[in-house]
Parts: C-alpha cells; sequence; structure tokens
C-alpha cells in the first residue's frame, strides 16, 4: 500500500530502532544456541532414550491438546458467530480469560482443583492447555465466521443445502484457514507450554521446554539445553513453514458484511442449546480462577486471610511484586513503542514488510529460548550484562512484541490514504497528518496493545526463570519458588499471589475489550 | 403457479405488511415494485423460506410450502449482490446445486457447460469468481440459479448497480434467457422502466395488500 509517507525520510529511520532490539535480542542470541549447539558430541544427546521420549511426550500432548481446544472451541465460535444473547459481551470477555492468564495461574488453578492422584498426569497438562487455549481458538475461528456475508448461507440453502450440507460445503472451507491457524497457535502454544508443565507436570512429565530449563539451571548442562532449544526452534518453524504453505491457497474474504450474521434467539430449542454451551464454558473458564481464589483464603482448612497479610507484610514479596509492576511498566511502554514504530514501518513503506516476518520470531522461538539465548549471548565483555536488571523488562517486551503489532498493525493498515491526502490538501504537514490522522485514529489500539504488553510482562514465566536474579524475582518465579517448599501456609501464599496476578488480568481484559476495537474502524462498518 | 395469501410479516411486534396475497401464473414473469422499505425483499426471503411468515400460506402448484425449509422448497432466488461462493470457481459455482442432489458428475459437467453457453460465459469455467466484472458476476448468478430448475426464480433488484449499457443488455438478455425456458419469474425493482420492459405484468407492492 502506497502511502502519502512512502517518500519520506522519517519513515526509514522509524524502523531502524526495532529492526536493531529484534537482531540484538533474537536473532544474534538464537543464531548463538545454534552456532554453540552443533557441537558433534552434544548432538549424541539427541540419540538417548531420555530425550526421545522427551520429544514424544511433547508432540503428543500437544496434538491431543490442540484436537481438544479446537473441538471446545468450534461450537462456542458457532455461537458467539451466529446468535445474540443476552451478557454476550461479558461471557466473550469470561471465556477469553484463560488466554490472558499467566501460565504459572492456569498450573496452578489446576493444581487446586484437580485431585491429588491426577497432579503429574498427561491428563492434567492437557486439560489445563485446552483451559487455557479454547477461548483463543474460539475468538479467532469467531471472527472469521463473522465474515462470511450471511447471504452466502441463504443462496446455498436456496440451491438445497441442508443445514449439514451448508456447513461442509461452504462454512468450513471458509473457515479452513482461520481454523489451520488457530491450530497452529494452539499447537505451538502447547508445544512451548512452561508454566503450566513446571507446576503440573513435575519432574515425571517433561517437555522439552521443562527438559531445556531442567538441563542448563539444575544440570548445568548448557550445551545440551542449547542443542534441545535449537531443536524446539527447527521443529516449530518448520510447522510454521508447512502449513502456512498448506494455508495459502486457501480463499480468505478480508471485507466485512454490511449486515450482520448474528440473530436473537428465537425458538426454545435454540435457547437450551445455546445457553447450555455459553454457561458451560463461562463455568468452565471460571471455576478454576474461583478455585485459586479460595484457596489463598484457605490455608490448613480453615479460612484465615493471613496468606494475604504475608503478601503485604513480607519484604521480600513486597519487593518482588513492586519488581514485577516495574519491570511491567518498562515492558509496557518499550513494547509498545517498539511495535508502533514496527507497525508504521509495515504499513507506510513496502520494503519493510519483513519486519512483519521478524515480529513473528518471538511465536516461533520460545520463551525459555529467548532467556537462554540472552543468558549465554551478554555474559563476555563487552556485553556481560547478564546481572544487569534491564534484561529482563527486554526479555518481556520481546515476548510481547508480536501480540503488540498485531493489535497494531490491522487498524493502521485499514486507514485509506486518500484520509492522509485531504488532510494534506487542507494544509496539514506530514507530520501534523500522522498525528491527527494516524494517531488519533490509532491510539485505541495503542492503548489496548500496552495493556496486553503489561499483561504478558506480568505473567512471564519461561525467560524469567532464566533471568530473574534472587532477591530480584518476578512475580510468577516467586509463585514457583512458595510452591516448591512444603508448608500449607507457603502453598496459600502462592495462591493469593496467583490471585493477585488473575485481577491484574482480568483489569487487563476489561481495557483491552473496551479499546480494542477502534472507533474509527467500528463506524465506517456501521 | 404461485399462490401468496394473506401473509403477513410482524417483526419485534412492528409490522411489515399484513394480509398481502398475489398469485402468479405458470411461466409468468411478474415484476414487484414499490418504495425502499416496504418489504419487497423481505416478501422474496419469505417465498424462499429465508424468513418466516407470521400469518397466511404459500403454496406452489397446489402444494403448501409455508412451513417447508429452504432447501426442499426448489425456489431458485437471484440477490442483489450475487453472492457467488468465493472459494468455488465459476464451474463449481454453477454446479452447486447438483453437486448438493448428488447429480453424476458426467451430467452436471454437461449441464453446467449447457448453463454458462446459454449466459455466454463458456470461457470463465474454471475462473476464479473474485476477480469478475459486475455483468459475469451477474450471469453466472443467474447460471447458478437456473441450473436447479427452480418451480420459481425470484429476481431481487438483479441490475441494480450496473451502469446504463450493461444494464440495457443484460435485462434484455435475461428476458429472452428466462423466456425461452419458460421459468416462472418474480423480479422485485424500484426502477419502473426496468419492470415494463422485463415483465408480463407490473405490480407495486402496496396494491397487494388488503
Amino acid at each position: 500500500m502506497a502511502t502519502i509517507y512512502h517518500r519520506s525520510r522519517a519513515v526509514n529511520w522509524l524502523a531502524i530502532a526495532p529492526i536493531f532490539f529484534i537482531f540484538a535480542f533474537i536473532v544474534a542470541p538464537v543464531l548463538n544456541i545454534f552456532v554453540s549447539s552443533l557441537q558433534f558430541e552434544s548432538l549424541n544427546l539427541l540419540r538417548t532414550e531420555a530425550i526421545r521420549n522427551v520429544v514424544w511426550f511433547t508432540t503428543w500432548q500437544s496434538l491431543v491438546s490442540t484436537a481438544l481446544a479446537l473441538t471446545v472451541a468450534l461450537p462456542l465460535a458457532f455461537v458467539t458467530a451466529n446468535f445474540k444473547f443476552k451478557a454476550q459481551r461479558l461471557t466473550t470477555s469470561l471465556i477469553s480469560m484463560p488466554f490472558i492468564l499467566p501460565s504459572i495461574v492456569v498450573g496452578v488453578a489446576f493444581l487446586q482443583i484437580l485431585p491429588n492422584n491426577f497432579h503429574r498426569t498427561a491428563f492434567a497438562l492437557i486439560l489445563a492447555h485446552v483451559y487455557f487455549n479454547f477461548g483463543f481458538a474460539s475468538r479467532l475461528i469467531s471472527a472469521r465466521w463473522l465474515q462470511i456475508h450471511p447471504h452466502l448461507d441463504d443462496a446455498a440453502r436456496t440451491l438445497g443445502a441442508s443445514p449439514l450440507k451448508l456447513f461442509t460445503t461452504l462454512t468450513l472451507p471458509l473457515l479452513s484457514k482461520a481454523i489451520a491457524n488457530a491450530a497452529l497457535i494452539v499447537f505451538t502454544l502447547c508445544f512451548t507450554s512452561y508454566g503450566v508443565v513446571r507446576v503440573l507436570g513435575g519432574p515425571s512429565r517433561s517437555t522439552l521446554e521443562t527438559e531445556i530449563y531442567f538441563r542448563a539451571m539444575q544440570l548445568g548442562d548448557v550445551s545440551g539445553a542449547m542443542l534441545l532449544s535449537a531443536l524446539q526452534v527447527v521443529i516449530i518453524a518448520l510447522l510454521f513453514v508447512v502449513t502456512t504453505k498448506a494455508s495459502s491457497k486457501k480463499f480468505e474474504q478480508s471485507t466485512r458484511p454490511t449486515i450482520t450474521r448474528q440473530i436473537p434467539l428465537q425458538t426454545g430449542r435454540q435457547k437450551i442449546v445455546i445457553t447450555t454451551i455459553i454457561s458451560s464454558a463461562t463455568a468452565f473458564a471460571i471455576v478454576p480462577v474461583l478455585a485459586i481464589a479460595f484457596k489463598s483464603i484457605n490455608t490448613d482448612s480453615r479460612f484465615t486471610t493471613s496468606a494475604w497479610r504475608t503478601v503485604f507484610t513480607n519484604p521480600e514479596i513486597t519487593q518482588s511484586i513492586a519488581k514485577t509492576f516495574t519491570y511491567s511498566v518498562i515492558a509496557m511502554g518499550l513494547a509498545t513503542l517498539l511495535g508502533l514504530l514496527c507497525a508504521c514501518s509495515v504499513a507506510y513503506n513496502n520494503k519493510f514488510h519483513f519486519i512483519s516476518g521478524l515480529t513473528t520470531l518471538p511465536i516461533v522461538i520460545s520463551a525459555v529460548s529467548i532467556g537462554l539465548g540472552i543468558i549465554i549471548t551478554f555474559d563476555t565483555q563487552p556485553f556481560d550484562w547478564r546481572g544487569a536488571q534491564l534484561m529482563l523488562p527486554l526479555a518481556h517486551t520481546l515476548v510481547a512484541l508480536p501480540l503488540v503489532m498485531r493489535i497494531i498493525s490491522p487498524v493502521l493498515q485499514a486507514i485509506p490514504d486518500s484520509l492522509r491526502q485531504a488532510s494534506s490538501v487542507l494544509g496539514a504537514s506530514p507530520r501534523q497528518t500522522w498525528l491527527n490522522i494516524d494517531f488519533k485514529i490509532i491510539r485505541r489500539a495503542a492503548i489496548s496493545a500496552a495493556a496486553i504488553s503489561a499483561t504478558v510482562s506480568i505473567g512471564e514465566f519461561g525467560a524469567s526463570s532464566f533471568l530473574a536474579r534472587r532477591g530480584a524475582e518476578t512475580l510468577p518465579v516467586m509463585i514457583s519458588r512458595l510452591l516448591s517448599r512444603p508448608g500449607d501456609s507457603l502453598q496459600s501464599q502462592a495462591f493469593a499471589l496467583a490471585t493477585l496476578l488473575v485481577m491484574f488480568s482480568l483489569a487487563m481484559i476489561f481495557v483491552v475489550d473496551s479499546f480494542a476495537k477502534d472507533k474509527f474502524i467500528r463506524d465506517s462498518h456501521a | 403457479m404461485l399462490e401468496i395469501d394473506k401473509v403477513s410479516v410482524i417483526y419485534d411486534s412492528s409490522q411489515l405488511f399484513a394480509n398481502l396475497s398475489l398469485t402468479i401464473q405458470h411461466q409468468e414473469i411478474v415484476a414487484l415494485t414499490g418504495p425502499s422499505g416496504s418489504g419487497k425483499t423481505t416478501l422474496l426471503r419469505c417465498i424462499a423460506g429465508l424468513e418466516s411468515i407470521s400469518t397466511g400460506s404459500i403454496r406452489i402448484n397446489g402444494q403448501d410450502i409455508t412451513n417447508q425449509p429452504a432447501h426442499l422448497r426448489n425456489i431458485g432466488m437471484v440477490f442483489q449482490d450475487n453472492q457467488l461462493f468465493p472459494h468455488l470457481t465459476v464451474g463449481q459455482n454453477i454446479a452447486y446445486s447438483l453437486k448438493i442432489k448428488r447429480v453424476s458428475k458426467k451430467i452436471t459437467d454437461q449441464k453446467v457447460r449447457e448453463v454458462l453457453s446459454l449466459v455466454g460465459l463458456m470461457h470463465l469455467l474454471d475462473r476464479t469468481v473474485i476477480n469478475l466484472s459486475g455483468g459475469e458476476a451477474k450471469r453466472i448468478a443467474v447460471a447458478r440459479a437456473l441450473i436447479a430448475e427452480p418451480q420459481v426464480l425470484l429476481l431481487d433488484e438483479p441490475l441494480t448497480g450496473l451502469d446504463i449499457d450493461l444494464h440495457g443488455r443484460l435485462l434484455e438478455d435475461l428476458n429472452k434467457l428466462l423466456r425461452t425456458r419458460g421459468t416462472t419469474v418474480l423480479h422485485v425493482t424500484h426502477d419502473k422502466a426496468e419492470a415494463s420492459a422485463f415483465a408480463d405484468r407490473v405490480l407495486d407492492l402496496r396494491q397487494l395488500i388488503s
């Protein structure tokens, strides 16, 4: 898309900071992992039965989790895309909540609601992964479903298609790309899941991600950890390439229909079925969170607020809370600024399209690998920054950057250049045009992106496990440490901290849902 | 023969139209005009089974189809915005209804070619529908509806948005095609000149309400 900023030199300068950041903190560390891990003797690790078992378990639990998450997500997407019902916004937000919860909180929640004999089982891991991903997958599919013009369904019906035929011959092919994308992302998240596996899997149920941590931090086998990290990056990258190629030929309608698909519930049967689906999904989303809050006020089988009092009086914990929020403010500022620069570079000049691909890297490369990469890259002079406190918010910025980019970029790209041209002919300079047109339109998306990056930073556990130093631990690391120690009161403190994370995440969901849809975009499709 | 008997449509306790009656003879082409918002499109959607009526009945050749689902009515409809299936080629779009009915591939291919020749677009058989011109898309939409050999064909402002030249040509071609095939047609339009040029009878929706 050519814009009035196409020839502006300032656009070239905009791209420098994010490109430098991604190369310095993602590309260089990952290349370092690959170069360092490709040693002949360390390759033997891949032949050991223990590692083969880890790879196999990681793969099959991810496949099963993805299949089950999509099985739950599809009927939910059908309901939210096709019907209007009471408290729809609230229920949709509640159903989306698990995805925004820190992974360690999800692990902690299932630790609380599942009976002891289910702890450290594949079932617990899979259930937690389904919980974490079903709302997100449903939202992704539902968004695509809403784009299918309802008159297409009508046309198929007048041509003789029964509801089932309509679904198989029209809806499913049109949804296939969204389903494939959702499956790819859910599989990747399950494959690289760390917090859930650390809490629920324990040493007996290890995945590649936890094995990388275990080798590097517990066994001191950094080269083995790097090899596994490289293996994980290769598997995920291959999966992305294959899925993207397979779905690139599939049709994707990009325009929004002028009329909505969503109809009010009409028949009694519809009301029963839809109410059942929505209330089951909402209960599934809420119950684990309530269980965490319940445990935080229940120590040694009696109700007490002692855990909460300790959380706000123990200097070690209060320091952790302060550090976590400080890091999240830094990560929020950095990620939003860099994401904005990336989105502007991509939208205003075709030669910067590659930045869009670069910002995908933190999805392909897991948080644990990012942490490991940073730790092995920045440990020698003149870049010996391992102990530097800024490394943690920098890592969090990397993890949040793809999300920020994906929130701001579509809004920016949807702005018709004719608006900027109109501003120019009315006498505005490019800078004034940007401030009065582009910025005013994207600022709501930028607020959403900032809220998301703060949430990501506060709950980030993978990279933090590597980078957090004793005395400067973030909340997820602190929760993990409290859970690993015996004693019900320490457990309750962990649950109180998890509740704190939930409360923060819920507040952020509210911000995101209030600002996610840009007013301009909404109005232009009214 | 299509018979609409005292049909009323009520939305959220407000009445769109009431006691509307209309009879269309076999192979007759009827044009229906009326102001915007009077319920012309809604009437077509009710006949097609895409929306429910509040009272009254709809019959085709004496058979009551009031409560029959849309896919069992065998009523063709051409939408104002065509609604060609974007994931299918031109040929696959036209063959859609035959595929649904599990007609053999050989007969389907033969019929698709036949109907594409009728609308003069044989060369577009394997093309994707995304980049068709307005006129081409309209002809494909008509061909897709006709191949199912519907008992009644409903046209919802099919020529809206086309330029004057194309509008005139398409009107003429469509008229010839539907008369040659002896199709029973209910054509909704706000353009009275188009209605007069196309139909055996021109009716105003407001006249049909008793």
